[in-house]
């Protein structure tokens, strides 16, 4: 029966007698204290978790808080991190990108494959015009042409796939250069790996992006209701494709330094990737109905991936055991804010008898 | 105006697979031939079971992305019990896993209040795990229990069975949707939860339903692929999730459900198997395959888009 009875809102009681006002009055309380620990848990839950992970993992595990593994941790969470930054603008949004996948791909080919014949100034270059021409393919398909962007990006998703494979001819590009792999595998001062500086820098842009510019407010409009948005003069057309945009430009950013990474980049890079970005944006705290979420949720949730992946390594878990792993915790960390929601409407109710 | 716009959204998916069909005719002689012919519907087919659960999951408002996986899981289990306990114990307990995970979905979204997307990308994950650990990553193979075939290579009137099991499955998944209370309350669902919870639907218990049957049609169309090489692992149908979600939308059920168009489901699957098989007749790298199913998709969407609950057009109509 409590199934049956999610709130659309805060309850609302008759008016009437003196018992009833107090009852009511109660239960607006309690929803206002749920609201507020909702409001808490969003932000800075994950990040929480986070710290509480690592320090049980530094006591209990002996490899675990060494030099080279967290090193390592920080390196690998860039990965996903990156993408997850544009990924968390588009669902603040109320949208999504299920393009990031093969847009990745695309990007890292072309990426590596200009670093070998340019250098890698151009191949960075390169790569952000390739995650800017299908951000802006998306951002015309969802704003003009009006496909709902799920739809569009997944078709998105299998044209780019195809149309790697098709200009690729099936075959990865290889570089190692010096100055280009070390995007992917240097170290800042012995402790910063190169990628997550990048990240860290790329996450402060975008948290400065939603915070401080006209175009950041937009998106937390349009996220929260875009009708209204729009009636209280939000430019909806072009603030939702420059949000396609910005994923594309922070996919072709992950790409380079996956691309980097790995030597090398193919068409084959990376089915699935944009499942792990959006279930990274969303453990982070960012809600997939829009109007909410922060950046900082998101950066601790890919290193929170990265710490998962990494412990179940260390314990010697198969790779099968890590993605049963990782579905669960996603799973936990969105479930507990259901759970308490229940909690809350059952004491709200007692209270209110 | 609107009665021919309607005209052609029922029934525009239908029109381009003959034109797309009568084309490849015309260009390849191999095309219009009976053994072709039943090739391309088998693998319309594959891609029809599990979409016609994926078309009960979009008119209740949700979508499943675990299917594949289920697929896989269910694929795997039903074959390794086949040695043991024969084709049909196989057959059941292939069924009563993807029952299962279905079950788990429709819990995970109505009991701890996970958005389905979340919940079933969740199970995307550890279903995938759960079919890996079991096959610790191995293939099964069913050495002479040729038998199992007959969920792939079977004919009953010389139609394939894949092709019955889609036909006969969207038939009945379109009849519950139409005749039964139960099919009212998913579509009611899709429209509006809140209303429908409100004007007494237990929509818990729908969701379930929903979930269980999309878990089974998954598990189906996982055994039906495996019975085609009698081999299963836990890498099988990979990405099933996304091409039989863009199969329902090109067979026209709206993603903001409410509304289910089965015999759509069927052509779209019919229309992409079309499509890939004339490729392959014409020699078509196999990379351009995607490519045709990316296309497909956005402009079916394109032609075909609701442009009624658009905030876009929202506006111009107030002012």
């Amino acid at each position: 029966m409590s199934a049956d009875n999610r709130p659309d809102g805060p309850a609302v009681g008759d008016s009437g007698s003196v018992s009833q006002a107090t009852a009511r009055s109660g239960r607006l309380a309690a929803a206002r204290r749920s609201r507020d620990w909702d409001v808490m848990w969003e932000r800075y839950g994950i990040t929480v978790v986070l710290l509480i992970i690592w320090g049980i993992a530094a006591l209990t595990i002996p490899n675990f808080s060494t030099r080279d593994n967290l090193v390592n941790v920080l390196r690998q969470s860039a990965f996903v991190g990156v993408a997850a930054i544009g990924m968390t603008i588009a669902i603040i949004s109320g949208t999504f990108d299920l393009s990031v996948g093969s847009t990745l791909g695309l990007a890292a080919w072309v990426a590596v494959s200009v670093a070998r014949v340019a250098g890698v100034g151009p191949a960075i270059v390169a790569a952000l015009a390739v995650g800017l021409i299908v951000g802006s393919i998306n951002g015309v398909l969802v704003s003009v042409v009006r496909i709902p962007a799920f739809i569009a990006t997944l078709g998105m998703l299998f044209i780019i796939r195809g149309f790697t494979f098709v200009i690729t001819l099936g075959q990865a590009a290889r570089f190692n250069g010096k100055s280009f792999i070390w995007m992917g595998n240097g170290t800042l001062a012995s402790w910063v790996p190169v990628p997550f500086a990048i990240f860290v820098v790329l996450a402060l842009l975008g948290a400065a992006i939603l915070r401080y510019t006209a175009f950041g407010r937009y998106v937390y409009a349009i996220g929260s209701n875009s009708v209204s948005a729009l009636v209280a003069g939000v430019p909806l057309r072009r603030s939702t494709a420059l949000v396609f945009i910005a994923t594309g430009l922070f996919t072709a950013a992950s790409a380079v330094l996956i691309g980097a990474r790995l030597y090398s980049a193919g068409p084959g890079l990376e089915p699935g990737y944009e499942l792990k970005v959006i279930a990274t944006v969303v453990l982070g705290g960012t809600r997939l109905s829009g109007g909410r979420g922060s950046m900082l949720g998101t950066v601790a949730a890919a290193i929170l991936f990265a710490t998962l992946g990494n412990l179940l390594n260390l314990v010697h878990a198969d790779s099968f055991v890590q993605r049963v792993a990782v579905g669960l915790v996603l799973l936990l960390a969105l479930s507990i804010e259901g759970v308490r929601q229940r909690l809350a409407e059952r004491l709200s109710r007692r209270l209110a008898a | 105006m609107t009665g021919v716009r309607k005209f052609l959204q029922t029934y525009a998916i239908g029109l381009i697979v003959l034109v797309v069909a009568v084309v490849l005719s015309l260009m390849t002689p191999h095309f219009f031939r009976v053994e072709n012919l039943l090739n391309v519907m088998t693998n319309a087919a594959v891609v029809a079971i599990v979409g016609a659960g994926m078309t009960l999951a979009i008119a209740s408002g949700n979508f499943d992305l675990s299917v594949g996986s289920t697929a896989a899981f269910a694929g795997c289990v039903s074959m390794s019990v086949v040695p043991t306990a024969g084709v049909a114990a196989g057959i059941v307990a292939g069924l009563l896993t993807g029952a299962l995970v279905g079950l788990a979905n429709g819990l995970i979204i109505t009991e701890l209040r996970v958005p389905a997307f979340i919940a079933t990308l969740g199970m995307l994950e550890i279903v995938r795990g759960l079919a890996l650990i079991y096959t610790q990553g191995r293939d099964i193979y069913l050495y002479g229990q040729t038998e199992y075939k007959v969920l792939s290579g079977g004919h009953i009137f010389g139609i394939p069975m894949p092709v019955l099991i889609a036909v006969g499955l969207a038939g009945l998944i379109a009849l519950v949707v139409a005749q039964t209370r139960f099919g009212r309350h998913v579509l009611a669902i899709g429209n509006s939860l809140p209303a429908a919870r409100r004007s007494g639907v237990r929509t818990s218990l729908v969701l379930w339903g929903v979930f269980v049957i999309v878990g089974m049609t998954a598990a189906l169309s996982g055994m039906v692929i495996s019975a085609q090489v009698l081999t299963a692992n836990g890498r099988l149908a990979t990405g099933l999730e996304l091409s039989a979600i863009a199969v329902v939308v090109v067979g026209g059920t709206a993603l903001s459900g409410g509304r289910a168009s089965l015999v759509g489901t069927l052509l779209g699957a019919l229309l992409v198997a079309v499509i890939n098989n004339g490729l392959n007749l014409l020699n078509v790298p196999i990379f351009y395959q995607e490519l045709t199913v990316g296309i497909l998709l956005v402009v079916a969407l394109a032609l075909s888009v609701d442009r009624s609950f658009n905030p876009f057009t929202q506006l111009r109509r107030q002012q």
